[in-house]
C-alpha cells in the first residue's frame, strides 16, 4: 500500500466553469423560443434562415457551451492532470460568447455579409484557445487514458467543424471552395454531430456514468472499439459524399456509426448492472435515456435513405436534427448538469467550511422538484414536437415547443438557484 | 472493514468522530463506506497517521473530503500532528463497506 505522491487531482477554478453553465442556459432558452416563434420552417427545407438559427443556437450556445464549461471543470478527471491554463478558458468563453450571437444573428437575417464572418472568426478564436488548453492539459503526462484521447479527437473535430464552418461561411461571397456551401453542410454537420458531440459526450460520459452510479464495470478495450468506429465512420462519411454519389454506400459509415453507439449503450448497461448504489437518482436516469436517445437518428436517417420518397426528405432531416439536438444533446445535458454543477457550487461554498457541521449535499443545491416538472414537460415536448414533425401539424409543433420552452425556462430557474446559492452554516 | 491500527483504544476513539464525516455525494459517512483502511499513533512524537481512500481517484469531492477527515482528527487529538495519507492501492471496492453501509446503500 503505498500513498499517491501529489495527493489528488486539483479541481478547476469555479470563475472558469461557471459562466459557460449560465450562457448555456441561457442559449437553451433562445433555442427554445426560436424554436418556438419558427415552427412554420418546420416543412421547409432544413437551409432556411430560421432552422440554420435555431441549430446553431441549439448546437453553440446550448450544447458547445456547456461541453466548454463541463469539459473544464472535466479535464483534471479524464487527463489526469490539472487544467493547463485558466487564462486560455477565460478566452475561450470570452471569444466564443460573443461570436455566438453575432453568427445566429447573421443567419436569422440572413446576412453573409460582417455579422456571419465576424461571428464565424471569433467561434474558431475561441475554439483555437480551447483546442490548445486540452492539448497543454493531456500532454503534461506521458500517458493518456482513453477518455483523454476522446477529448483530444472530439476537439480537433470541433476545431474541423467551425474551420469549414468559416469557409462555408466566406464561400457564400467569395467563391473559395470548388462547389456551392449548401452542397457541404452534410459533411460540416457530421462533423460536429460525431466528430464533436458524440465523440466527447462517450468520452466523458464512459467515465462520469460509471461514476455516478459508483460502478466498478469498466472495459477500455471496448471504448477504443467505439473510438475507432466512430473516426472511421465520420472518415469514411466525409470522402463517401464527396466522391460518390450513390446513397447506398453511405450504409458503411451509418451502420458503424450505429454499431458504437449500440456498445456504448451497452457499455453504460454493464456499469448499471455492476452499480454499488441501488436508487439511481434522476439526473442519471436521464442520462441513460439520452443514450438510448441517440438510436432515434439513426432510425430517421435510414428512413429517409431506404423508405421515403424524395419528396418528404426535408421533413427527415428536420426530423433528424430534432431528434439530436433537442434530444438525446439536451436529455444528456439535462441530467448531468445537475450532477456536474452542484459539486463546483458545493466545493466552491464548503470546501473551506467541513467540519463545521452538517453541509447540503451537492443534490440539495437545487429543487428537485422542479427538475422533475422539466424533465416530464421536456419529455412530452420532445415526443409532441416529434409527432408533429411526422403529421406536419402547426398546432401540434406550437404545443410541443411550448412544452420545451417551459422545461428551458424551468432549468435556467435550477440553474441561477444552484449558482447563487449561499453557505447555510 | 476492520480499520487496521497499533492502539484499539485510541483508534475507537477517532472512528468515534469519522462517522460524522460524510461524502456528500453518497451521503454514508467515510467509516461505514469503508475509505480508513489504517489510522496508527506515536505517543512518543504525539503524531497520528490515517491511510485512507476514495471511491475513486477522480472523486470530486476528494479534497474535501480529506480536509474534513483530517479537521474530524484534529478535533479528537487537538496537540497531534495530523498526517492523512491517500491511497489507491488497494483500490476501494463494494467488499469495504460495513454491513450498515450496505443496507444504506440498498444492498
Amino acid at each position: 500500500m503505498s500513498p499517491l505522491v501529489g495527493g489528488l487531482q486539483k479541481t478547476t477554478n469555479y470563475k472558469v466553469v461557471l459562466p459557460f453553465y449560465i450562457y448555456a442556459s441561457l442559449g437553451f432558452l433562445l433555442g427554445s423560443l426560436l424554436l418556438l416563434f419558427t415552427t412554420d420552417a418546420v416543412g421547409a427545407h432544413h437551409f432556411n434562415p430560421q432552422t440554420l438559427a435555431v441549430t446553431h443556437t441549439m448546437a453553440l450556445a446550448w450544447g458547445t457551451m456547456i461541453i466548454f464549461g463541463a469539459s473544464h471543470q472535466l479535464l483534471p478527471v479524464l487527463v489526469e492532470g490539472k487544467l493547463d491554463s485558466d487564462r486560455l478558458a477565460y478566452l475561450t468563453f470570452g471569444f466564443t460568447a460573443v461570436g455566438i450571437p453575432i453568427l445566429i444573428y447573421g443567419f436569422y437575417e440572413f446576412d453573409m455579409g460582417w455579422p456571419m464572418q465576424a461571428g464565424a472568426i471569433l467561434i474558431n478564436i475561441g475554439v483555437i484557445c480551447y483546442l490548445a488548453n486540452v492539448i497543454g492539459s493531456s500532454f503534461k503526462k506521458n500517458k493518456r487514458s482513453v477518455h483523454a484521447w476522446y477529448v483530444i479527437t472530439a476537439t480537433l473535430w470541433l476545431f474541423a467543424t467551425t474551420f469549414f464552418g468559416l469557409l462555408l461561411v466566406l464561400n457564400f461571397r467569395t467563391p473559395i471552395l470548388p462547389g456551392n456551401s449548401v452542397d457541404y453542410l452534410s459533411i460540416h454537420a457530421h462533423l460536429g454531430i460525431v466528430g464533436w458531440f458524440v465523440l466527447m459526450v462517450i468520452g466523458v460520459g464512459s467515465r462520469l456514468i460509471p461514476m455516478f452510479l459508483i460502478s466498478k464495470y469498466t472495459n477500455e478495450k471496448m471504448l477504443w472499439c467505439v473510438f475507432a468506429l466512430l473516426n472511421l465512420a465520420l472518415i469514411a462519411f466525409s470522402v463517401l459524399y464527396l466522391v460518390t454519389s450513390s446513397p447506398a454506400l453511405l450504409y458503411i459509415p451509418i451502420i458503424m456509426g450505429l454499431v458504437a453507439i449500440v456498445l456504448f449503450g451497452r457499455h453504460c448497461y454493464l456499469a448499471y448492472k455492476a452499480r454499488i448504489r441501488k436508487s439511481v437518482d434522476q439526473q442519471v436516469k436521464t442520462s441513460l435515456i439520452s443514450v438510448a436517445q441517440m438510436l432515434l437518428p439513426f432510425v430517421a436517417l435510414i428512413a429517409a435513405l431506404a423508405f421515403l420518397p424524395n419528396g418528404q426528405f426535408p421533413r427527415i432531416a428536420m426530423l433528424y436534427g430534432f431528434c439530436i439536438f433537442f434530444g438525446w444533446i439536451t436529455a444528456i445535458i439535462l441530467g448531468m448538469t445537475f450532477k456536474t454543477m452542484p459539486f463546483i457550487i458545493w466545493n466552491k461554498v464548503y470546501h473551506n467550511k467541513a467540519h463545521q457541521g452538517r453541509t447540503p449535499a451537492p443534490k440539495e443545491l437545487f429543487n428537485d422538484d422542479v427538475y422533475k416538472i422539466m424533465l416530464y414537460s421536456y419529455l412530452a415536448g420532445f415526443i409532441i414536437f416529434i409527432i408533429g414533425i411526422i403529421v406536419l401539424n402547426a398546432i401540434v409543433l406550437k404545443i410541443g415547443a411550448l412544452a420545451l420552452l417551459i422545461a428551458a425556462i424551468l432549468y435556467v430557474y435550477n440553474v441561477m438557484i444552484a449558482a447563487s446559492h449561499k453557505s447555510k452554516l | 472493514m476492520d480499520v487496521k491500527t497499533n492502539n484499539s483504544e485510541k483508534c475507537d476513539y477517532a472512528l468515534q468522530d469519522l462517522y460524522n464525516v460524510y461524502d456528500p455525494e453518497i451521503g454514508l459517512n467515510i467509516v461505514d463506506l469503508g475509505l480508513i483502511y489504517e489510522i496508527y499513533f506515536d505517543d512518543i512524537d504525539k503524531k497520528l497517521t490515517c491511510i485512507m481512500t476514495l471511491t475513486t481517484q477522480f472523486c470530486p469531492m476528494g479534497d474535501a473530503i480529506t480536509t474534513d477527515t483530517r479537521n474530524s482528527l484534529t478535533q479528537s487529538f487537538p496537540d497531534w500532528e495530523i498526517t492523512i495519507n491517500l491511497v489507491f492501492d488497494p483500490a476501494w471496492s463494494f467488499s469495504m463497506l460495513s454491513p450498515d453501509g450496505r443496507a444504506y446503500l440498498g444492498r
